[in-house]
């Protein structure tokens, strides 16, 4: 299956909740879906294209909006690039560790880094950020600044022994 | 249950080698049931930082991503800038950054051979594969003048040419590691200590390979044919001929054939990339503002494969970067292969996959009945491990 076939069968199956498609280069697609129908698109992409392998899960703060990119491959070759996006004021979708077992910990990193809540995941905790990290600082955001950041790290330390008695 | 479950819980720190991380392994009695990564110790904010830096500077920050394949990042970074850019490094620069990545390749296999000799207790083959690995690391401070953090990548090509000196060095190099690593491969099929440690320890089947999305080695010890130089091709990659190795086993012992044998057809490579080596310039003039445009760049690292999404919004600074390295896609395949195995197989498994995070020195043991608490230092598990294997 080439590329164009891929975005073909996408449109196929989803109509126009399937937009801004297009083929940067070889082996590399870029396709917009809507938040609504990520995971019936992520699902359809593993269980009928071949997309057996998730590189990662790109999260990125557009102004009011998060844009969420899932990077498929197919044959290790062709990567699609699925994107969608959730509100900034409520980033809330659903989790898909259950089409890609490894999406557990990419759909971690991004709660932990810009905030993004996915629901149904099966444990929806810090990955990177320490357990005492507050809530309302997602360092990826734009609105974070580096001088935020640091001061919050230079408080480390504080509760770290109350966390290793569980 | 019988009640004598235990957790065990493996790190974060650790005085000798870089990158800790922490696992809680539940154990009953000697069986593993559930393992629990935490990461983000070593968390150095890098993405936040290359939005805040220019293109320029960024490449060094590239470049200390990883302090093993420092390369294979930057090689990944300067393609997705260019690719930003529409711009491509001349055949030759393509050529010269083939040649370090498979030097670094071999480098980083020795370097993992002789961890994973270290773990099963056999020191001496320990030392050995070091004290050859030298012999490409004096190679890589000839071309770059750093062994290790060589900085040859530059946005349009690369930084040093290779004269015709360095050439017949790099090929007489080339000629020792080929006879040091046939003599691996012919001592870690016979070396009863490597065989019984590894042989059947921490087996992943190659329908968990492809489900648990492992990449680099340990997917192809596990007869999973993937490989990003030959399926997405890269710089000089298209223009030479070389195998994938598999291995059907998908146990240690198949990741550590896996892993000298990769390092003959490293050699092989970068062989044919010397002698076909292009004429020409080595690197290209670029701008250093890039108009708003995306792209996914893919390097098969030593360890596998790593991506990298960048987009530009018409400024010096790029508006999103974004890292995923091999050990992150590994992590899930590693909890599955720890699942249901002996407490005393951990270290070697851990060591398995090529992890570059370092974890484990300080353990703490608790006894779930009595809450008692014990710490171990992974010296202690290696111990414990060795004793139980002379026991059983």
């Amino acid at each position: 299956m080439n590329e164009d076939e891929i975005i073909t069968s996408l449109k196929n199956r989803f109509g126009e909740r399937v937009h801004n498609s297009k083929i940067a280069k070889p082996r590399r697609v870029y396709v917009e879906v809507d938040a609504s129908i990520i995971r019936e698109a992520l699902s359809y992409m593993r269980g009928s294209l071949g997309f057996d392998h998730l590189s990662t899960i790109t999260g990125l703060d557009s102004e009011e909006r998060i844009e969420l990119i899932y990077h498929i491959v197919c044959g290790n070759s062709i990567v699609v690039s699925m994107k969608t996006n959730v509100l900034k004021t409520n980033p809330k979708i659903g989790s898909i560790s259950d089409i890609y077992v490894t999406a557990e910990l990419y759909e971690r990193e991004v709660y932990d880094l810009l905030g993004v809540r996915f629901e149904e995941h099966p444990n929806l905790s810090r990955l990177i950020l320490p357990e005492d990290w507050p809530e309302n600082l997602h360092p990826l955001r734009k609105e974070a600044t580096l001088e935020q950041i640091k001061s919050r790290l230079s408080m480390n330390g504080d509760g770290i022994n109350e966390r290793f008695n569980d | 249950m019988s009640g004598s479950m235990i957790k065990v819980v493996i790190g974060p720190q650790h005085p000798a080698l870089k990158e800790p991380e922490r696992f809680i392994i539940e154990v009953e009695g000697e069986q593993v049931v559930q393992v629990t990564p935490r990461i983000g110790y070593v968390h150095r904010g890098i993405e936040k930082a290359m939005e805040n830096r220019t293109y320029i500077q960024n490449l060094y920050l590239a470049e200390r991503i990883c302090g093993i394949c420092s390369h294979a990042h930057t090689t990944c970074y300067v393609q997705a800038v260019e690719d930003l850019l529409s711009i491509e490094a001349p055949p030759r620069a393509k050529y010269i950054r083939t040649v370090i990545a498979e030097l670094e390749r071999i480098h980083s296999h020795l370097l993992w051979l002789g961890i994973l000799a270290h773990e099963v207790g056999f020191d001496t083959f320990f030392m050995y594969v070091w004290r050859d690995r030298e012999v490409i690391m004096d190679l890589l401070e000839e071309i770059s003048g750093n062994r290790v953090n060589y900085a040859m990548n530059t946005i349009g090509g690369v930084r040093r040419d290779l004269d015709q000196e360095k050439i017949s060095k790099i090929l007489k190099g080339l000629e020792v590691i080929e006879e040091k690593a046939k003599k691996y491969i012919q001592m870690i099929q016979k070396e009863p200590t490597i065989l019984k440690r590894t042989v059947g320890v921490g087996y992943l089947s190659s329908i968990d390979a492809v489900r648990y999305n492992a990449v680099g080695p340990l997917a192809r010890a596990s007869g999973v044919k993937r490989d990003v130089r030959k399926d997405d091709p890269y710089i000089a990659y298209d223009d030479i001929s070389f195998n994938i190795v598999t291995r059907d086993e998908g146990d240690c012992f198949s990741r550590m054939m896996i892993r000298a044998e990769e390092i003959l057809e490293s050699i092989n490579i970068v062989r044919e990339a010397l002698s076909k080596l292009p004429v020409g310039d080595i690197s290209v003039k670029t701008r250093l503002v890039i108009p708003p445009s995306e792209t996914v760049s893919r390097v098969e690292a030593p360890r596998g494969e790593l991506i990298h999404y960048a987009r530009s919004n018409g400024t010096d600074k790029p508006e999103r970067y974004k890292i995923r390295a091999p050990t992150l896609a590994n992590l899930k395949a590693l909890c599955k292969m720890l699942t249901g195995i002996y407490l005393a197989d951990v270290p070697v498994i851990l060591a398995g996959i090529d992890p570059c995070f370092s974890c484990m020195d300080r353990m703490q043991i608790i006894d779930c009945e009595k809450k008692e608490k014990q710490s171990w230092t992974l010296d202690d598990l290696r111990r414990y491990a060795r004793e139980w294997y002379q026991k059983h």
